[in-house]
């Protein structure tokens, strides 16, 4: 029946429509943040991005996690005992409200209906200046912090991230250990301690973004009135260390038995986002896993129906990156299946990358970015980070343009200047009984097993 | 972006079509409903709509085995696919200057997807699928929670006691025939909808489905679908789950109403006061006050053709006190209903989910094609918080005493040994 159907011929597509990056006006509210206003007309859904100086990386050693609570205790409301009075209070705007702690910044995400924009900036005013941090809500979110740092232990792909952060940087790093903490130093956090990390947060420090369809929203009097006369009063934080990863070879399996697949994560330090490099390795990533014709998909997947899917992508952190590679493989082809990844790592260092291969991976990024920051939330979150990390509001429309500008030649010469294939960490969660020989077979690095602490 | 008009057509071959302008940025969603999910599996085959989802990806007459995914992602274009118990949808948002080279893919694979069918295509693709099961359900804690609870909650054979990633048995039983008759039997125009929403014209797009879906053949008449209904609950039935987990944990599903109608408004705004959220009732007993529950979610599959689910989790170390105090807040909740605050937050919240919804020329397109493929009435998509806001305190309660009484559920018991 179908080859009697006469398809017409396939269109061929006019160029790609222009599209740039929002323009955002800055501002200060006066002892207090810079601001960013970003007028996206058409989006009923307004957001608003606070970005505090105070990430996990300036936390206190022995308290880790101090960020993470910090951030979970200011949802809890302005008096102690207050239950889901402030919940409550941005539930009838019709808004969210959101807070979390990685290693760069503490991070505060406001979400409403632009028409009630006002007051919830409002309410977001009393949650910044005079959050309760109250010891009995403390204790709790510290009991349930306990909870979850066991459920990501079982996950494994977050027991992978942890167990690779703890072996790619040294002991020194702050990255070595988790953002959130580990059931030792989060178990010695008390109400005290965060008051005390809360009141050292410099509030010139900070970054407020809004976006959203703005117009009749007087946008930058509801931010200073939200803002203004917000202070600090405790000493600073610490300044966050710079820690560099340390490269391998090794691999290290992390033992949950009886698993049915084997999570891999598979690693090389690169330089941070201010280094003129990045845009050439984020193309590099996408030709070697950012879809599912890319070079490990090609084989992993498609080819051998070894994973779902697998994909390589840049972590962001302040002062450096990572390149990482990941996905979740069959157990019984585990040793094969890193096999062809480290194949396809190296590829890119034996024998470049083609022409249509960098075109297809330069169009992927720089063209999804319409879709991409199509919501405020989109937009907000991608300034604040950008001002969250010193890189300037107009990071985004650089870091688009250079990605464009990308050759086969650049990104082949970036990876070979800045990743090693022969010196990859290898974080592999799976069932060790199966795992280990196949992975020893490989004669890549030496094997170490890890056992899967007990998380209390 | 702000409502704008819908432009219907249905083409000579039953497809019918959904254009609505949306010029905030230059792309184009492209989205297509078939009308044909797990529930319409037989006996032995679960898990095909999905399977058969990923053959969809695997090349046509006209597009080789890979191009189709080759074309789309150096277009800048995101992507996909899904399977769910009622439907299969498939969509792409592309720059609007390859809106037509994004409906001549969908028509191509419409048209003549059995002249790419290989047995090496299925046999790789069942290969992913059965690593998808692993990595999405049988590898990740309590990941089975939700199949576990179809099984308990609908009688053996009934259309939605199996969820779409099927069983390996049935995976590994399906033969290339089986996805043969499945296309001929389900991929037929007249059992689509196709919606764009974007940076287009309407006139210019709806000529250019004509040209390229057009001349596909009309298709038989799917059959009917088997009964799907299933009403409230009478008597909680239980299972103790053996699984290596890190924590005692608690899963209980409702049935409700199925969409359409006013109920399911109001039974979803119940849920939502429930359990939605930091500031539901349960949270605030289990978590806040009592401690007994480190989280607690609650949350509304909307179905259909058979019943909607709620689903109620929560992690804490007695599932039985978890149980216990589950069934003292569904009863307080049935004796008094919501108070008027609870009301009005939970309409507000329903508010900022739709435009979370249709905020995006996806999201928008996705929801046109839901609401003309199970309601004949794209433009209902706009009328959520309308009918959110509609529905009284009195209906909530009514509903939360008929649909979230005490023994109106099934439940899973992790780990309550420990």
């Amino acid at each position: 029946m179908s080859n009697q159907i006469t398809m017409p011929p396939r269109p061929v597509p006019g160029p790609v429509p222009a599209w740039s990056f929002p323009s955002a006006t800055s501002g200060l509210v006066p002892g207090g943040p810079a601001t960013l206003r970003c007028d996206l007309p058409g989006r009923r859904l307004a957001s608003v991005r606070l970005v505090l100086d105070a990430g996990a990386g300036r936390d206190t050693r022995g308290k880790e996690g101090l960020a993470t609570l910090t951030a979970r205790a200011l949802l809890e409301g302005t008096e102690a005992g207050g239950g889901t009075a402030l919940t409550a209070a941005f539930e009838r705007l019709g808004a969210s409200l959101y807070a979390s702690a990685d290693l760069t910044a503490l991070r505060i995400a406001l979400d409403v209906p632009v028409t009630r924009l006002s007051p919830a900036l409002e309410l977001l005013s009393t949650v910044v200046r005079e959050a309760a941090l109250a010891d009995a809500d403390v204790a709790r979110l510290v009991r349930e912090r306990l909870e979850e740092i066991a459920q990501e232990d079982a996950d494994p792909g977050t027991r992978a991230m942890r167990e690779l952060r703890a072996v790619i940087f040294p002991e020194g790093a702050r990255a070595h250990r988790p953002t959130g903490g580990s059931p030792a130093s989060v178990t010695a956090i008390t109400g005290e301690d965060v008051r005390a990390f809360y009141a050292s947060v410099d509030p010139a420090e900070a970054f407020a973004v809004a976006a959203g369809d703005l117009t009749g929203t007087p946008v930058d009097s509801a931010l200073a009135s939200a803002l203004s006369g917000w202070t600090g009063s405790g000493p600073a934080l610490p300044p966050a260390d710079r820690v560099m990863p340390v490269n391998g070879p090794r691999i290290v399996v992390v033992d949950r038995p009886g698993s049915v697949q084997t999570y891999l994560s598979i690693a090389h330090g690169v330089p941070d986002r201010s280094h003129g490099d990045w845009p050439l390795l984020s193309v590099a990533s996408h030709v070697l896993g950012g879809g599912l014709n890319s070079r490990l998909n090609a084989v992993l997947r498609e080819e051998k129906g070894y994973t779902y899917g697998v994909r390589t992508g840049l972590l962001r952190l302040r002062h450096c990156g990572l390149m990482i590679t990941q996905g979740s493989v069959h157990t019984e082809v585990t040793g094969d299946a890193v096999a062809d990844a480290l194949h396809g790592l190296r590829s890119v260092v034996a024998d470049g990358i083609a022409e249509d291969e960098c075109a297809s991976s330069v169009r992927a990024l720089a063209d999804r970015a319409p879709a991409e920051y199509e919501t405020s939330r989109s937009v907000a979150a991608e300034l604040a980070d950008a001002a969250a990390n010193g890189l300037g509001t107009d990071y985004p429309s650089r870091h688009l343009a250079a990605v464009r500008a990308a050759t086969p030649e650049t990104v082949a010469r970036a990876y070979r200047r800045h990743v090693d294939p022969e010196a990859l960490t290898v974080v592999a969660v799976g069932d060790a009984a199966q795992i280990r020989e196949p992975l020893e077979k490989l004669g890549y690095a030496p094997v170490t097993v890890t056992a899967t602490e007990p998380a209390r | 972006m702000a409502e704008q008009p819908l432009h219907e057509h249905t083409l000579g071959n039953g497809l019918r079509v959904v254009v609505c302008e949306d010029h905030v940025v230059p792309l184009a969603a492209v989205n297509i409903w078939y009308g044909v999910g797990s529930r319409h599996e037989r006996a032995g085959r679960t898990g095909l709509a999905h399977l058969f989802e990923h053959l969809m990806f695997q090349g046509s007459a006209n597009v080789a085995e890979g191009e189709h995914a080759a074309l789309l992602e150096s277009a800048g274009a995101t992507f996909n696919a899904s399977t769910s118990f009622e439907r299969t949808n498939y969509y792409e948002t592309v720059p609007v200057s390859h809106l037509e080279l994004a409906l001549w893919l969908e028509a191509d694979r419409m048209g003549t997807l059995p002249a790419a069918l290989t047995q090496a295509n299925l046999d790789n693709q069942r290969d992913v699928v059965k690593n998808e099961r692993r990595q999405r359900y049988d590898n990740q804690p309590y990941g089975t929670a939700f199949e576990r609870l179809c099984r308990l909650t609908f009688p053996a054979g009934h259309p939605y006691a199996h969820t779409p990633i099927g069983s390996m048995e049935d995976l590994d039983a399906t033969t290339l025939e089986d996805c043969a008759d499945f296309f001929a039997t389900w991929y037929a125009p007249g059992n689509a909808v196709l919606s764009v929403v974007g940076d287009v014209d309407p006139e210019q797009t709806i000529a250019a489905v004509e040209r390229y879906f057009g001349g596909l053949p009309t298709g038989p008449t799917p059959p009917p679908a088997r009964e799907g209904d299933l009403g409230p609950l009478s008597e909680v039935r239980n299972e103790d789950v053996a699984e290596d987990v890190p924590s005692p944990a608690y899963f209980a599903m409702f049935p409700l109403p199925s969409d359409g109608g006013s109920d399911i408004e109001a039974a979803e705004l119940a849920v939502e006061i429930l359990g939605g959220g930091s500031g539901s009732r349960l949270y605030d007993r289990m978590v806040r006050r009592d401690q007994i529950a480190t989280e607690v979610w609650a949350g509304v599959t909307r179905l259909a053709g058979g019943p909607s689910l709620a689903i109620v989790d929560a992690i804490g170390p007695d599932p039985e006190k978890i149980a216990a105090v589950l069934d003292e807040e569904l009863a307080r909740f049935a004796a008094d209903g919501p108070d008027a605050d609870e009301t009005a937050r939970a309409t507000a919240q329903a508010e900022r989910g739709f435009l979370e919804q249709t905020e995006t020329v996806t999201g928008l397109a996705n929801a046109l094609s839901q609401n003309a493929t199970q309601f004949g009435d794209p433009a209902r998509v706009f009328t959520a918080p309308s009918r959110a806001a509609s529905v009284t305190a009195d209906q909530i309660k009514d509903m939360a005493g008929r649909f979230l009484a005490p023994g109106a559920r099934t439940a899973l018991t992790y780990g309550g040994a420990r």
